[in-house]
This record gives structure tokens, C-alpha cells and sequence, in this order.
């Protein structure tokens, strides 16, 4: 059986309340407001409906309200107001209060039957919908986490076959196995660099993330290249080296069979792979392109490339110092860059050096 | 004597009540309850002490309780006092207490015999 709470100093109105509801409800009673704040505080959400004389000793009907609002209970527990009279100024301030109904003096039985049971259902079904939206955003907040977790997951497994295919490479070509990481990093440092510096730069972080992903594959197509250029120790002859250039244009083939249109991470790759070898002054190759219509991404994957192949030690000479290094990127003796690649490259001097060194130290 | 014979006699609106209440059963019911009902007193009480906001607590509770009894007649002595009251500037003016005596002593004698009649 609901429970409701009659709020009346005057025992022959509660009397009639009470005739009216005790065949359908289990009726609570009290004769002023501070009685009727202890049942409120002592039952609150196991009462359906509180009847709330206007006019009492102790605590007023106001009081009541009053409490009811500061405790957070007034939207959770319908209150209909009875009153003596009707005055524009009381009602306005009890439904300001959250008062679901206001009952005159003289009621009828039927009147406030049939309003509060309107009411009592109205509550109830917006609790379940409360109660149903809840539990609803908590499930939504769990596949979320979920989604979150598997997209994790799916980047994690993502950087694991980029890396596993980075490594055949590296075996095969008997490079440094640390080249493909550490190209990584400096494309990381150069492009966080240039993000910094260019403020109309729209890449974001997801993009910087999935430029450095594609920053691995720059030399996939070193894999149709016949081994005995590729490792040839010696200097390669033109013949040669002209095979040797086209791992840029190959890289391009063999991504083009898992191409996607609409990834933003296969048009990184794709731009990797083609134009890491392309100069500045249109001198570079496969396609000559100049300026800044090789893409920026392939210009940073470019520099790191060049600058990582100086400071590594290679079969056919012995590292640089860091410094030369910057100074032969400087002068052009290893590719042409923008200035304004040149320039990030340089703000970001202190960081890549540091870097560089942090590899050497992974190799001790 | 019928329970609505008695509020005729007592100047109440038995049929609004009889609307309000839904049966004849409860308005004899609450009607013979009201005999032991004390907000009577206590407006005495207060009227006496010359205590305007008790008096006025009390004129309004016992305006409320009439209404919801259909005493008509009472309820409008009541109710004059009520708003008499209600500025709390004035203790009670004597005339409307005295009204309001002149209509309950109606009402109490009424219950009585009735209540004497079923007897």
C-alpha cells in the first residue's frame, strides 16, 4: 500500500482527508510542520504524496516547503498545497517552491481524490523515465570506455604492424634498426615544432599521430629493391642509383593495393613514400616537384630522414656530429629545404639533439 | 429529523456537501464529529487574551474546518472575522466574535438535536 503524509493542525480536516484516502493508502499523520518535516525526513522517497496544510503551529506549510527544498526532496516527493483561500500571492510563492497542486477549502472528495492520483502517477512515471535515462546514460558511459578501450587496442595493434613491417625492411636493407624510431621522433619533435609556430596550421593531434604512423613506411619500397644494390657497400653507380630511387615511386605500388580513398592515414603514407625525396628547389626526385607543393608532411619525414642518415653511423661512413649535421642541412649538401622548414628545424635544434642522443644512449 | 433538515436548520449547504462528501453516511459522520472539534476554544481563548496573531491562527483554521463542513452560515461569521483579523493590527472586533458565537451556538444546539432525535 502507498503511503501518504496529511499535514493539518485542524484534527476534523485531516479526519475527512483521511476518509477519503484510508481505503487506498496507508495515511500518515500531523498536526504541524515540524512534526510533519521528521515523518518527511524519516520516510522520504516511501511517500507517494504529502497533503500540506498552509496554515500551522511550530512550522507553517512554508516552513515545510522550505525544508523540503534545501534537502532536495521536493522534486522526488509531489506536495499538493490545501489552503483556506485563494491568494495570488501565496500560491505563486508555494509553486515556486515546487508544489505539484493547490487545493482549496472547501474540497470535494472526489476533486482531490482524482488530483492526487493524477499526481501521485505524473511522479512516478517521470521518476521511471529519470530512473530509465540514468541507467541509460550509464550504459552509454560503459560502451564508450569500451569503444575507447578497442580504438586503443586497434592504434596499439596499428603501430605493432607498422613497426613489424619497418623491421623487415631494416633487416633486409642492414640499416640501423633503430632508423625507422628514430625518424619517428624527430618527425614527432619537427612537426609538434611547426604546429607551434604556425598557428593556421590545421593539423591536430590525431593528425600529427597518424603522420608519424605513416612516417615508418617512408622506405616500404626499399623492399623491391634487389639486394645487391641495396646492400651494395660501395658507392652505387648511376645505373644503380637510379634503381635505387625508384623505392619512392615502388612504396607508392605497393600501398596503391590497399588503397582507401577516404584515410587520411593511406594519403600520408602515400605522400611519405613518394616525395620524402623531393628538394625544395624541384631538383628532387620522383617528380620534381617544388616548393611547397611537395606536401609538408613529406618535407618534416624528409629532414628527419636526412638529418637521422648523418648522425648514424652506416657501412660506408662513421656518424656526424650533431652539429655538422645541422651545419651541412644549412648549406645544402644534403637535400634543399624550405626556410621555413629550416627554420622549425632549428627551433627545434635543442629537442632533436636531445633525442639524438637519448637513441645513443638506447644503444649502449 | 434527516441530517439535511439539520443543516437547513443551521443555515448550512447540505447539498454541497452531500456533493463533496459523496454520501449521506459521512456527512452525518463528520457533522457529529464536529461537536468535539476544540477550535472554537482556542479562538475564545485567544479573543480573550486579546492575542491577535493566536486570534487570527485561530479564526482562519476554524474558517477551514467549517468549509469543509458545509456550516454555511458559520463560515461566513468566520470568514468576517478572519479578515477583520487577518491585518493583525485590531484584536478581534467584539460584533463579528459575537456573530460568530450566535451562528456555532446554532450549529452545537442543532448537532444536539439531532443527535438526541436518533436517540
Amino acid at each position: 500500500m502507498k503511503k501518504i503524509l496529511i499535514a493539518d493542525d485542524a484534527e476534523m480536516n485531516r479526519e475527512i482527508l483521511c476518509s477519503i484516502f484510508e481505503e487506498q493508502f496507508e495515511i500518515l499523520q500531523a498536526e504541524n510542520g515540524e512534526q510533519a518535516i521528521e515523518m518527511i525526513e524519516k520516510e522520504k522517497r516511501n511517500l507517494s504524496l504529502i497533503l500540506l496544510d498552509l496554515l500551522m503551529p511550530l512550522k507553517t506549510g512554508m516552513d515545510v516547503l522550505e525544508w523540503m527544498d534545501s534537502n532536495k526532496l521536493i522534486d522526488s516527493i509531489p506536495v499538493i498545497m490545501i489552503t483556506g483561500e485563494a491568494s495570488t500571492e501565496s500560491d505563486v510563492k508555494a509553486y515556486e517552491y515546487g508544489v505539484a497542486d493547490i487545493i482549496y477549502k472547501p474540497f470535494s472528495r472526489r476533486v482531490v481524490m482524482r488530483r492526487t492520483l493524477n499526481i501521485i502517477e505524473l511522479y512516478e512515471h517521470r521518476y521511471d523515465v529519470e530512473k530509465k535515462l540514468e541507467e541509460r546514460s550509464l550504459e552509454l558511459r560503459i560502451a564508450m570506455k569500451q569503444l575507447k578501450r578497442a580504438s586503443e587496442k586497434l592504434a596499439q595493434n596499428n603501430d605493432f604492424l607498422v613497426n613489424a613491417l619497418g623491421s623487415v625492411l631494416e633487416l633486409r636493407s642492414l640499416e640501423s634498426g633503430q632508423h625507422i624510431r628514430r625518424v619517428q621522433d624527430f618527425t614527432r619533435i619537427i612537426l609538434n615544432t611547426w604546429v607551434e609556430l604556425h598557428k593556421e596550421c590545421t593539423l591536430n593531434e590525431e593528425d600529427i599521430e597518424q603522420i608519424i604512423g605513416a612516417a615508418a613506411l617512408h622506405d616500404i619500397g626499399k623492399i623491391a629493391i634487389p639486394d645487391d644494390i641495396l646492400c651494395k657497400p660501395g658507392k652505387l653507380t648511376n645505373e644503380e642509383y637510379e634503381i635505387m630511387k625508384t623505392h619512392t615511386t615502388k612504396g607508392c605500388e605497393l600501398l596503391e593495393n590497399f588503397k582507401q580513398e577516404d584515410s587520411d592515414f593511406y594519403h600520408y603514407c602515400y605522400d611519405i613514400c613518394r616525395y620524402h625525396h623531393e628538394r625544395y628547389d624541384g631538383r628532387g626526385y620522383p617528380d620534381r616537384l617544388e616548393g611547397n607543393s611537395i606536401p609538408l608532411w613529406a618535407q618534416v619525414v624528409s629532414i628527419a630522414d636526412v638529418y637521422d642518415a648523418l648522425v648514424s653511423p652506416r657501412v660506408y661512413k662513421a656518424p656526424y656530429d650533431v652539429n655538422e649535421a645541422f651545419r651541412m642541412i644549412h648549406a645544402g649538401e644534403c637535400g634543399v629545404f624550405s626556410p621555413d622548414i629550416l627554420e622549425c628545424f632549428d627551433t627545434a635544434k635543442f629537442e632533436i639533439i636531445e633525442a639524438t642522443e637519448m637513441v645513443d644512449d638506447d644503444k649502449e | 429529523m434527516t441530517v439535511k433538515e439539520c443543516y437547513e436548520q443551521m443555515h448550512g449547504d447540505y447539498q454541497d456537501m452531500l456533493e463533496r462528501v459523496g454520501t449521506d453516511g459521512l456527512v452525518e459522520r463528520f457533522m457529529l464529529k464536529y461537536t468535539d472539534e476544540k477550535t472554537m476554544d482556542t479562538l475564545r481563548a485567544a479573543v480573550n487574551a486579546g492575542d491577535i496573531e493566536a486570534s487570527f491562527n485561530a479564526a482562519h483554521t476554524l474558517k477551514g474546518i467549517v468549509a469543509n463542513l458545509g456550516f454555511s452560515g458559520m463560515l461566513k461569521a468566520v470568514h468576517d472575522l478572519t479578515e477583520q483579523l487577518r491585518p493583525r493590527t485590531e484584536a478581534a472586533d467584539s460584533s463579528l466574535m459575537q456573530k460568530v458565537e450566535e451562528e456555532y451556538k446554532l450549529v452545537i444546539d442543532t448537532i444536539e438535536l439531532y443527535r438526541n432525535s436518533k436517540q
